[in-house]
């Protein structure tokens, strides 16, 4: 069953067609990677699914509801309820605690739960740097805070741009790991990148070139 | 953990571990505060201060004898009493006579008055000495030491020379303790008799004189000389009735009803009082550069013996109140009591209270000033905030945070910042406002205990105001802007 599918979705801005009449579906559970060299549409893919913005032209259905049409407050909504997002900066807000930013999380889905909160960065391996502040965190640890911020609300999707680009490799394995995990739980995965390894990782890529699909490939190695 | 437990916990975060930044918001806001607690203070506190400074200018208000009435210490303690006790700063009475100093032939213009008022109704006098605390003793105009060469400790004998009394008395009028009274009557054959009578301190004749020269000399003429018919007036008081109280003289009836007569109509014609003379000692010399220094000053009781009259002139008072309020004291005394009718200096009436609009108006307009300073100042370092927190709002944001939150959130941070400002404020505000009080007005002010309330909620409401097109900022800022990988 597919939890997210693009139909014939294009991005123009202005002469700049940063998405070209895109067609992709990912099931629920699958684990997938975007890939594609600077300016050939990931950003403005990865802000149309992540609820961000909107497609110019065609349809995005989200978990059987299509996106494409609704207002900012609900697409904040929708977002918050069902996609847990990871960045490349990691973006902590910087003058709360780990817990603190994982709590932030819930404050804006429901409601803080410490306790949960604890629990979600002992998962990331993180429970004693619980009370550090984002400056007394290292770049790797950072990341495996915003993991554990990303999945604190059992989102359906887990949306990741370039979650490794800033880590080294020590980091990305662990990182990598922790999705692998997640995919194992069942949590659906998009994680953009333009690290080949990163890709690897993933069940599926799908390569964008100039706004459009150039190919689609299945890792055959997956879980091997 | 509740939602609005993890709200104040973000914000206390966001001040706390954010301190600078912060810090530069909570300073403009806090010396804002300071400034305009401290204003408000010295605004409420201007008329009160104001009016102690004005009330060393001098009286403000006169209290006179009304017409046909009788101003002295009665009346004059009795007309005080439309004025609060508080609002009272002084009330000097004077008695004005002509003293003469016989030994230097000069002749001044005296004022008898109560000391102790004058250093509150005329806290400007210059002295040079002291104001007498006894009787017999005198202030001495500038000019008049000056001219008579007397200085401190010197002794002057003063007088005090009764004026003859008018002949506009009536006869009952005239017959006071010591008076000496004349008066005439037609006697036998139209020659008119006059007589002279001395009164006792009783009032009563203690010696008498006829003239009887027009009179028939065998007969009526003999009556001035006659002692056993004069001695039976002495000891007798006006007026009198032949046959009743004194016998006619044997032969002449119709001159003795004469000098009945006269005696009966007599007013009088020579002084009451004999001329006092008492001593005194110069214990201050006075300078004001006005008129006071061409007299000289004594205690009434001094007055009251040399004169024999309680008699007040004038009072001079000094009461601190605005400008209707002294009106309205004004119109009280003046129709509630029989013999005192009150009047406002309005040179200084009038002058205290345009300065002190002036005044107010001023501070108001300086608060005016400083609370859009500190509003601009505020906003500004929120608009600093918001574009450094970009970031973090665009994060939060991503995160879910409706536009709802964001604003929560600023609003709170504005709120509490407001909050910390309007304490420091209302404190340091005080200081401020005691500082200049000591200072400007050279007395200390007391602390309003509604300041604190009223800085808080108006640094709140300053903050929350301020955070208001940061806040629309902060709103405005795209969630997107987090994924790009910069």
């Amino acid at each position: 069953m597919s939890l997210l599918e693009l139909k014939n979705v294009s991005k123009i801005y202005g002469e700049l067609k940063a998405l070209d009449n895109v067609n992709i579906h990912v099931d629920q559970g699958e684990w997938v990677a975007i890939m594609g060299p600077s300016g050939s549409g990931k950003s403005t893919m990865m802000n149309i699914i992540g609820c961000m913005d909107k497609p110019t032209k065609g349809e995005v259905l989200l978990d059987g509801v299509d996106i494409s049409k609704e207002s900012s407050k609900r697409l904040t909504d929708i977002r918050r309820d069902k996609i847990g997002l990871i960045f490349q900066q990691f973006h902590m807000v910087n003058y709360l605690t780990a817990v603190e930013n994982v709590m932030v999380s819930q404050y804006y889905h429901s409601m803080p739960d410490e306790k949960e909160a604890l629990e979600a960065l002992e998962r990331v391996g993180l429970r004693e740097r619980a009370r550090h502040l984002p400056s007394q965190l290292s770049g790797g640890e950072q990341q495996r805070v915003c993991v554990a911020r990303a999945l604190i609300n059992h989102p359906e999707l887990i949306l990741a741009d370039e979650p490794t680009g800033n880590l080294d490799e020590a980091n990305e394995n662990i990182v990598l790991d922790l999705f692998a995990q997640l995919h194992k739980e069942g949590t659906t995965l998009i994680v953009v990148t333009h690290d080949p390894e990163v890709a690897e990782a993933a069940q599926r890529t799908i390569v964008l070139e100039h706004g459009k699909v150039a190919r689609e490939v299945i890792n055959e190695n997956f879980g091997k | 953990m509740t939602k609005r437990r993890m709200f104040l916990r973000m914000i206390t975060a966001s001040l706390l571990r954010r301190r600078s930044r912060m810090l530069i918001a909570l300073l403009s806001i806090g010396i804002g505060a300071t400034i305009l607690a401290g204003l408000v203070t010295i605004y409420v506190d201007v008329p009160r201060q104001m009016g102690a400074q004005f009330r060393s200018y001098g009286a403000n208000m006169l209290l006179l004898p009304k017409e046909d009435a009788e101003l002295n210490s009665e009346t004059l303690a009795e007309a005080l009493k439309a004025i609060p006790e508080d609002a009272l700063v002084g009330a000097a009475p004077y008695r004005y006579v002509r003293l003469d100093m016989t030994s230097r032939q000069q002749s001044f213009t005296a004022a008898g008055t109560d000391f102790e008022q004058i250093t509150k109704t005329s806290p400007y006098f210059s002295i040079e000495g002291e104001y007498p605390e006894r009787t017999r003793q005198v202030l001495v105009g500038k000019e008049i030491a000056d001219t008579i060469g007397v200085k401190l400790g010197s002794t002057m004998e003063l007088t005090y020379q009764p004026t003859a009394k008018s002949g506009d008395q009536t006869p009952e009028e005239s017959r006071v303790p010591n008076a000496t009274l004349s008066g005439s009557a037609e006697g036998f054959g139209g020659g008119v008799v006059y007589v002279t009578a001395r009164l006792d301190r009783e009032g009563k004749i203690a010696s008498l004189s006829v003239d009887a020269s027009t009179q028939t000399p065998e007969y009526g003429g003999q009556v001035p000389e006659d002692e056993t018919y004069l001695n039976q007036f002495i000891g007798k008081a006006l007026p009198l009735t032949q046959g009743q109280d004194v016998d006619a003289f044997t032969g002449a009836t119709v001159t003795s009803a004469a000098v009945v007569d006269a005696l009966n109509k007599a007013t009088a014609s020579a002084a009451p009082v004999q001329p006092k003379t008492l001593n005194f000692t110069v214990t201050g010399i006075l300078t004001t550069g006005g008129e006071e220094e061409s007299y000289v000053f004594l205690s009434l009781s001094d007055i009251e013996i040399m004169t024999g009259s309680d008699q007040l002139d004038v009072a001079e008072l000094s009461v601190s109140a605005g400008a209707e309020q002294l009106e309205a004291y004004v119109n009280q005394i003046t129709e509630s009591s029989a013999s005192v009718q009150a009047r406002l200096v309005k040179r200084v009436a009038r002058s205290e209270a345009s300065v002190l609009e002036k005044l107010t108006a001023l501070v108001f307009l300086v608060t005016l000033v400083v609370l859009l300073l500190t509003m601009i100042c505020v906003s500004t370092t929120m608009m600093a905030v918001v574009s450094e927190r970009r970031r973090e709002i665009g994060l939060r944001k991503a995160l879910g945070a409706s536009d709802g939150s964001i604003r929560a959130e600023f609003l709170g941070e504005g709120l509490f910042l407001g909050l910390l400002g309007g304490v420091m404020g209302a404190i340091l505000g005080f200081v401020f406002a005691q500082v200049v009080s000591v200072n400007v007005f050279g007395s200390s002010i007391t602390f309003q205990p509604l300041l604190l309330p009223a800085a808080i909620i108006v640094s709140m409401a300053i903050a929350a105001a301020s955070c208001l097109l940061p806040i629309k900022r902060a709103v405005a800022i795209d969630p997107a802007i987090v994924l790009k990988g910069e």
